[in-house]
């Protein structure tokens, strides 16, 4: 057991981190060179990273600590989650050094980026409807601003303003159903929604109903699930890429961690299922956003834009998670597919960012953004095109990485909890995933270099951490042994 | 006859009635006399030049946005000053004082920042500047 | 464990080495590997009999898992073991004496004859004996039928040896696909077993022979059938790649054909090992068998069925190896039909007296092949008895044995075939007349074609250049000869049943029956089974008048009948110039000469069923599933694309299509959860 203090630790690296950057920059504003930055930065998340992992491997939170009269909660979820956005937070801020070098408001950048962390660290742990809105836009408005980084980029401003107008829609759908949710269980602490979530489902079916089914939508956005995703494609394509994947993989992962603990906690589906059947309208989300996201990403012709509607087609696998929660196999089936969830969510953490730091190296040598662009790239960066092979085919399902094992995971915690059918769909899903993916390997190594292409240098910080990331990718898969013992549990601590 | 729609359907009716019924009213008791100075979106006297939509200065956002900051922080200060004896005694001076200047630290560093980075200095446009030397 | 059974695995290692020094060096060995072949066969052979031994003195058997291939926690393991009972101990005996002179006759057939491919061939010959040894010692079922494909795929190779001329690799295929057709049923009746009983052992307490008496005897069901009937399924099953191994009826087809490859391997492959393989097979696991008295059935009529269909179209045959090629299906069906007639000693007898005289017959007709330079119709022949003595001799031993004339071993491992089919058809199963009088049928059908084949080759005045003046031939063939003539005529000795009966059991000379009835404490032992088959096939026995009543009645009628047979043939091909009697048949000479059609019939199944049915699945497989694919994947990317326009970049609708979906989801669950 640990000091309630130390239990957040994670979170502090992140806010100290960011203070720091604020001190440093006040110095000699806009001057400040880009190693302190992104030392500061990375140090910061590394530090939180390690700080979940050693907390999260040593059990030392294991039955949940409660903070803040029980605002905040650290438990075994929100160190994994944690975990996550550490090491996502830690690869951006690397491959970020090369990417803005150039640009101005480069700390404000690093700024934005560790204080969204610090915001979806405090979604993993919030434990009341009040704390999850406002760690909620604190990992949304550094958002916007980062999507729309790159000012004068068109793309980037409009994905930005997009971002934001959808965002503030679903927020206010979001805020809009915790009042619901308030209005008909008098508490905004989930533990006491919990309670008072059986009486509210029988008295005001209609009030609570709502309001859960608008908290889902606000969340959805989040996650960027279908219906919910119209944001995606366009702020993921617009906005430079380590911000990309910064937000598809980290920033989703925090949306996911956040629909868990709401729904889990605070309306128990044995509850609530009187008036509003969450667990339906998951599958319904689930099946939608597997089939629309790989369905447009097949017809794609840039890659971001492919990636951004891949990452779409992951949020439908990862909703298998909720969606399989139907009772059936028991606790330990349940147990296995959330679990499996948030494993994948771990995996696609390294997979993803990869992927979409591959598509910022591209950027940053400014040869193009289709599929064409990248024609015989593995002549001229062989090695990077071997990370970026290990991302496609890990995402695709393939055992070249840790995807294949979540995956695995997934599907076989989906037919063990009954809704085989959900598998089945993800299976297909996976099949046609796999077509698009070999088409960026299959540029990248098959097709005849494009003439008069030159590559002038390749930025140190940025391949190291693409080939961290494709390291970690690969290393997962005999590797995810070592988180699946911890993601199990504390998918069984909360159901 | 008891249900409690009919009472709230005959309010809503009374509500469309009554504005109706002063508009027509005073359409057939008034005199007609059309003027140009009657059709102008403020009758205050002064003639308007321009349309609605014009921009304001970012500035006038960056300051608002430090009011906030400092707004936020007096009603946070507010009800924890006045608790703060009583506090004080129950829970001794480290946990009542410590978050508070936490916070407070936290909103000098960005208020310093701001600062340093220019958010309150007042830039003066480059028309601004033509205006005043003529 | 002592240090015999510890040297056990040697028996199957040293041909495997001498396969894979002949397959290596085989070019810079000493006669191209033969010397190696034989060496480490002759040393098999001394393990294979001081294991014997062993066990005749000691009776301690062994039965131990050697290596695990698959350790399954929660369901089973898949291992290789070894298995030594009295079954397997003798057959590796014979196999390995079989293998041996086969090795040292190769040096006359292949070496002396300037033969290409020699490492290839005694490569293929090592692997042969190395599989079949170690099919023969499985403890497990899975272990079985690993060796089982191993000897099938050998039996490819090696018949295929001469794979520059048509017809020898057309045969191998014929061989390899007829027996694969077989073993598919055998495949699938391995995972049955092994899913049912959770283990393949064939032998003690925790053998699944074990296992499924107890199951009939608790009334369990499988799989919602009978425990009897799921066995039966299961027994017919293994036994569909016994009978494609052992060339019964209706997968007799690839052997005649398989008479292409090199006499040596001829004589491998039909007195020891492959075709040997199925019927040992059915009396390893007959502890399995002995409870299913429909499979049994089944068994014995499919055998003696096929002993006189085989036997039948030996009579009209014109080359020497044809008539023992369809000879050698016939006696197998002997066997079958011993085993399905509950007498498991009687076929294991016949086994080997069969494996002797088959591979003395096999060699010596390769003997006379050399000698011919490779003619081998038999009305080329004739004459050849003053020219080659040694040969004619062992040659006419054999025939009398396979013809059933007494005393020669085949009389008596024949006779008691036929005896206990008789009593056991006496005994309350007047099925088993049926398949007896076929037998019968066959005896005399044996004594002809034998007696008509010695006389072609070996009597009368030469009708071909190449008789007048045959090739001599040397030590390496006269040996093997030798040795299997002398065996030829005393192995009857082993088992001399009849005597013991009539000397009233004063003589104890049915050393057999004894040996394989001791029991060693595996479940394994004649005795075992005998309890088996009265209680559950119910089998019993009874008799004409006496019991030496009926043994004299059957002996002198089975015994009456080679004769008449041999007589008829003598009658009919003696002289200096024979005649051709076969055209006097007939249409049925037609008829047999074609083998019943049964060629044409298969060739119908493969050409005129399975091809078209191939290019029909083709056809759907293009058109329909293909077209399924394309089309899938035609609306996949269709279907993408007009997803792709509903991000119309326009964020205004973007929110309104936001809200939309939001209301629909409202409505749908506000009448779901019946909030209106």
């Amino acid at each position: 057991m640990i000091a309630g203090g130390l239990a957040l630790a994670p979170a502090g690296a992140f806010v100290l981190a960011a203070l720091a950057l604020f001190v440093i920059d006040a110095f000699s504003p806009g001057k400040t060179s880009g190693g302190v930055l992104a030392g500061v930065s990375a140090f910061g998340a590394v530090g939180a990273l390690a700080a979940s992992g050693v907390f999260l491997l040593s059990g030392a939170a294991s039955g949940g600590i409660e903070l803040f009269g029980g605002q905040l909660v650290v438990d075994g979820m929100s160190l994994l989650f944690t975990f996550i956005f550490g090491s996502v937070t830690a690869l951006v801020a690397v491959a970020s050094f090369d990417y803005v070098r150039e640009m101005p408001h480069r700390a404000e950048y690093y700024m934005l980026i560790l204080l969204a962390a610090t915001g979806m660290s405090l979604m993993a742990s919030a434990n009341s409807l009040a704390v999850a809105f406002v760690s909620l836009e604190l990992a949304s408005l550094p958002s916007y601003a980062l999507v729309a980084y790159l000012k004068g980029n068109r793309g980037s401003v409009e994905g930005g303003l997009k971002y934001f107008l959808i965002g503030a829609l679903s927020s206010a759908i979001l805020v809009y159903g915790i009042s619901l949710v308030y209005a008909s269980t008098g508490s905004l602490l989930l533990s006491d929604v919990a309670d008072a979530a059986g009486e509210a489902a029988a008295t005001y079916p209609g009030v609570f109903g709502t309001g859960v089914l608008m908290i889902i939508g606000g969340l959805a956005f989040k996650t960027a699930s279908v219906p919910f995703h119209f944001w995606a494609p366009d702020a993921y394509e617009g906005a430079p890429a380590p911000v990309s994947a910064f937000l598809s993989s980290a920033s989703k992962a925090a949306g996911f961690v956040l629909a868990f603990r709401i729904l889990l906690v605070g309306f128990p589906i044995q509850s609530v299922v009187g008036a509003i059947d969450w667990v339906l309208v998951f599958q319904i989300l689930a099946v939608l956003t597997m089939t629309i996201g790989n369905f447009a990403a097949a017809t794609q012709e840039r890659v971001k834009r492919m990636l951004a509607y891949s990452s779409i087609g992951h949020a439908g696998y990862v909703l298998i998670g909720l969606a399989a929660l139907t009772g059936v196999g028991g606790a330990s089936a349940g147990a296995t597919v959330l679990g499996a969830s948030m494993l994948h969510l771990l995996v696609y953490g390294f997979m993803n960012t990869g992927a979409f730091l591959f598509v910022a190296l591209v950027e940053h040598w400014e040869i193009g953004r289709t599929f064409e662009d990248y024609n015989g790239l593995a002549r001229q960066a062989p090695l990077a095109c071997v990370a970026m092979t290990v991302f496609m085919f890990s995402l695709a399902g393939l055992p070249v990485g840790g995807g294949f094992v979540s995956k695995y995971y997934l599907f076989a915690g989906a037919v063990g909890a009954g809704v085989w059918w959900l598998a089945l769909v993800g299976a297909i899903n996976s099949a046609l995933s796999l077509y698009y993916y070999s088409r960026v390997v299959k540029a990248m190594w098959i097709e005849e270099p494009i003439e008069g292409r030159t590559i002038a240098h390749y930025p140190t910080a940025l391949y190291a951490a693409v080939l961290t990331a494709a390291v970690v990718t690969v290393f997962l898969l005999p590797g995810l042994v070592v988180f699946d013992g911890a993601a199990f549990d504390a998918a069984a601590a909360l159901l | 006859m008891s249900n409690p729609w009919i009472a709230v359907g005959a309010l809503a009716l009374v509500g469309l009635a009554i504005p109706l019924s002063m508009i027509a009213i005073s359409s057939l008791l008034r005199p007609s006399v059309p003027e140009q100075g009657k059709r102008a979106v403020y009758e205050s006297g002064e003639v308007p030049t321009g349309d609605t939509r014009i921009r304001f200065n970012i500035q006038y956002y960056m300051v608002a946005l430090l009011f906030v900051v400092f707004d936020v922080e007096t009603v946070l200060i507010f009800p924890w000053a006045l608790i703060y004896s009583d506090a004080v005694a129950e829970f001794g001076l480290g946990p009542v004082l410590g978050p508070m200047l936490v916070f407070l630290a936290i909103l000098v560093i960005g208020l310093g920042w701001a600062w340093r980075t220019g958010a309150v200095r007042w830039v003066k446009s480059e028309r601004a500047e033509i205006k005043t030397q003529l | 464990m002592s240090v015999i059974y510890e040297l056990t695995p040697a028996i199957v290692l040293l041909p495997l080495a001498s396969f894979a020094l002949a397959l290596f060096f085989g070019a810079w060995l000493p006669r191209r590997g033969a010397v190696v072949g034989s060496l480490a066969t002759a040393g098999t052979l001394g393990l294979s009999l001081a294991t014997l031994a062993w066990l005749l003195l000691t009776g301690e058997p062994h039965n131990q898992t050697w290596y695990t291939l698959v350790d399954a926690d929660a369901t089973f393991d898949l291992t290789f073991g070894i298995l030594i009972d009295q079954l397997s101990a003798a057959m590796l005996v014979i196999v390995s004496l079989i293998a041996f002179l086969v090795h040292v006759f190769s040096l006359g057939y292949m070496n002396d004859e300037g033969e290409p491919g020699l490492p290839r061939y005694y490569a293929g010959l090592g692997l042969f004996t190395a599989s079949m040894l170690a099919f023969v010692i499985a403890d497990n079922l899975l272990m079985a039928f690993i060796f089982f494909e191993l000897v099938g795929l050998c039996s490819y190779l090696l018949i295929g040896h001469w794979f520059t001329e048509d017809a020898p690799p057309s045969a191998a295929k014929k061989a390899f696909l007829v027996t694969r057709f077989g073993d598919y049923f055998f495949l699938v009746g391995v995972v049955g077993v092994l899913v049912t009983f959770g283990t393949a052992g064939f032998a003690g307490s925790e053998g699944f022979p074990v296992l499924a008496e107890e199951a009939i005897a608790a009334g369990e069901t499988f799989f919602g059938f009978g425990a009897e009937t799921w066995f039966s399924v299961l027994g017919l099953l293994v036994l569909g790649g016994a009978l494609g191994k052992s060339a019964q009826f209706p997968f007799h087809t690839w052997l005649p054909d398989a008479m292409e490859g090199p006499t040596p391997v001829s004589a491998l492959i039909h007195a020891a090992t492959m075709v040997a393989a199925g019927v040992y097979l059915v009396a390893r696991m007959y502890g399995f068998y002995a409870l299913l008295p429909t499979v049994l059935a089944i068994i014995a009529f499919v055998g003696g069925f096929t002993a006189l269909f085989a036997a039948t179209m030996a009579v009209v045959k014109d080359e020497i190896k044809q008539v023992l090629a369809y000879s050698t299906i016939s006696q197998y069906g002997y066997m079958m039909l011993a085993l399905g007639a509950g007498s498991y000693v009687a076929a294991f007898f016949h086994l080997t007296t069969h494996a002797v005289f088959k591979a003395l017959l096999f060699l010596g007709a390769g003997s006379v092949i050399i000698a011919m330079h490779h003619d081998e119709d038999m009305w080329k022949m004739g004459g050849l008895k003053d020219e080659m003595p040694v040969t004619y001799v062992t040659f006419l031993f054999g025939s009398l044995a396979l013809a059933g004339i007494f005393p020669f071993s085949g009389f008596w491992s024949k006779d008691e075939v036929l005896f206990e089919t008789l009593i056991h058809a006496l005994g309350g199963s007047p099925l088993l007349f049926g398949a007896y009088a076929m037998a019968l049928a066959a005896v005399f059908l044996t004594g002809f074609y034998t007696i008509r084949m010695v006389l072609l080759t070996f009597h009368g005045e030469p009708r071909s250049d190449t008789a007048e003046d045959p090739h001599g031939v040397r030590w390496n063939v006269k040996f093997p000869l030798s040795v299997l003539g002398v065996l030829a005529v005393i192995a009857g000795g082993i088992n001399l049943v009849p005597v013991e009966k009539l000397s009233g059991g004063s003589l104890h000379v049915a050393f057999l029956e004894g040996y394989l009835e001791r029991d060693v404490g595996l479940l394994t032992h004649g005795e075992h089974y005998s309890e088996l088959l009265h209680d559950h096939a119910g089998y019993t026995s009874a008799y004409v008048g006496s019991e030496v009543t009926t043994l004299l009645l059957g002996a002198g009628l089975s015994l009456g009948l080679a004769l008449l047979g041999a007589g008829s043939a003598y009658g009919l091909y003696r002289g200096a110039v024979p005649t051709r009697h076969t055209e006097k048949l007939g249409g049925l000479r037609t008829l047999l000469m074609h083998n019943y059609y049964q060629d044409e019939y298969q060739v119908w199944l493969a050409e005129g069923f399975t091809v078209r049915l191939s290019s029909a699945a083709d056809t759907f497989d293009q058109g329909v599933i293909d077209g399924a694919v394309n089309a899938t994947s035609s609306v996949s990317l269709s279907a993408g694309s007009r997803l792709r326009r509903i991000q119309t970049g326009i964020v205004t609708n973007y929110a309104a299509l936001i809200l939309l979906s939001l209301l629909a989801l409202l409505v749908v669950f506000a009448i779901l959860g019946g909030w209106l």
